[in-house]
């Protein structure tokens, strides 16, 4: 328990991919995955590699955190790879051995498909690796704004996701707390039948949600003795700013996309 | 604690909506496999929060709660999985909402928060299946290049999502129940200086 108070997977850093603005980074990647489906050739899937190879570099995050992201994943690109050897029957049989019978064509969608998934990952994987929930929180907010204008409370929406944020580390503490002191009285988590696990629980929620409740109170009595008064007119510590570099990444990731569309297979 | 402006108890219970999306979040992680149902079927008791929020304030508060903990999911580990955040979204709301919605409609008690789970575990399975059948799992067909038949969809419909579903509904609701009843003159107190 002790490790996962250290969630997320934001990696600190001094490189263009951490500095970019976190709106241009969430844009780009939008795009990134959508383009990523387009591609069919191997010049393409070069074009969309060497990019998201690119940004990795730049990003200067090490290897072995970018790796732990992908864990998750592997078996199933892995997975993938096989099924598309076994279950795809196209092109010419290039081994042939007992019941191992492979067509080229499954061995190059395995691969594609591997790969497409493998750089899905990489991408999203890089913009929590660069990029704090509380940056990708404000470009929520910022990116949602013409939402106001349907009546959509999207500064109430940012203000929850930040307090949440925040309070994750301490409500984890708490949490690892309580259940100390109930383990202590002999409660066992860990083993045993669902059953006694599920009842080992609610000792545990029960003085979690009163003390949420608690420091909701103190943190609302806060906020309006500062004279908190919603979103209206609230200047903001951190301001998001589109600078030179987005700019330049924007022109640079729009060649992308258009050498991508060149070097598709339209046939 | 003394409420001077309608102003003042709207900025509370958004307070406390993010407080218990993030309880939710807590328990989100600290998930486990079910011993006979595939691994990504996991089960998590982060719907508690958001039932919570569901009697005390209103099913709109439970949805609220739901959703702030698949956006935190999602700004903290990356979109790797959106096809299942959007699905943990759903089902959550499945089964959250008919909860709420018994309880605020008829008598404030024990029966009805337990037929309320009762209803929203079956909404909630018949509901996924479907969605799985129609939806989800050819989008993920689709986005891993699998071509699945309806035959294999209908399987994994019928031995991995139903059971899951009601086995997961079954197992938040025996958590839930306890601690409703240990939180109830609570919960009812929260009722009347909230809302």
């Amino acid at each position: 328990m002790n490790n996962s108070l250290i969630i997320g997977q934001y990696v600190p850093g001094n490189s263009l991919v951490h500095k970019l603005d976190p709106r241009t980074k969430i844009t780009i990647i939008f795009f990134y995955v959508i383009t990523v489906f387009f591609a069919n050739s191997l010049a393409s899937y070069s074009v969309l590699v060497v990019f998201a190879l690119a940004c990795m570099f730049t990003s200067r995050v090490p290897l072995r955190f970018i790796m732990k992201g992908l864990t998750p994943v592997w078996f199933l690109i892995i997975f993938t790879f096989i099924l598309h050897l076994f279950v795809t029957k196209e092109g010419t049989v290039i081994f042939d051995f007992w019941i191992f019978e492979f067509y080229s064509g499954g061995v190059i969608q395995g691969f594609a498909i591997s790969i497409r998934f493998f750089l899905l990952i990489l991408v999203t994987s890089l913009l929590t690796l660069t990029t704090t929930p509380i940056e990708i929180t404000d470009a929520i907010e910022d990116m949602l704004r013409p939402l106001n204008k349907v009546r959509f409370p999207v500064h109430e929406l940012a203000l929850m996701m930040s307090i949440s944020l925040r309070f994750i580390p301490t409500l984890m503490q708490e949490t690892d707390k309580i259940s100390r002191a109930q383990a202590s009285r002999g409660v066992d988590f860990r083993t045993g039948p669902i059953k006694d696990r599920i009842k080992a629980v609610v000792p545990l929620l029960v003085p979690l949600f009163v003390s949420a409740f608690k420091r909701a109170e103190e943190l609302a009595m806060a906020m309006e003795a500062r004279g908190y008064q919603g979103g209206e007119g609230r200047t903001k510590l951190r301001e998001l700013k589109i600078e030179l570099r987005d700019i330049m990444v924007y022109l640079l990731f729009a060649c992308v996309i258009a050498l991508l569309f060149l070097t598709r297979n339209y046939s | 604690m003394q409420k001077t402006s309608m102003q003042s108890s709207n900025l509370l219970k958004l307070i406390i909506l993010a407080l218990l999306g993030t309880i939710s979040l807590v328990l989100f992680f600290l998930n486990f496999p079910l011993p006979f149902l595939p691994a990504y079927l996991k089960i998590d008791f982060s719907e508690v929060p958001a039932i919570m929020a569901g009697l005390i304030f209103s099913p709109m508060a439970g949805i609220i709660v739901v959703a702030i903990k698949n956006l935190l999911y999602l700004a903290i580990s990356g979109a790797g999985d959106p096809i299942g955040v959007a699905a943990n979204f759903l089902a959550g709301l499945m089964f959250v909402v008919p909860v709420s919605l018994i309880y605020h409609k008829f008598k404030k008690g024990t029966k009805s928060v337990v037929s309320g789970l009762v209803t929203g575990t079956i909404i909630m399975a018949v509901g996924m299946s479907v969605l799985n059948y129609f939806v989800i799992l050819p989008a993920y067909g689709w986005f891993m290049g699998w071509e699945m038949t309806n035959q294999v969809i209908w399987a994994s419909v019928i031995a991995g999502v139903l059971p899951f579903n009601v086995i997961k509904g079954i197992v938040v609701a025996l958590l839930f129940i306890p601690i409703f009843i240990k939180m109830r003159r609570w919960i009812e107190q929260k009722q009347v200086s909230l809302t």
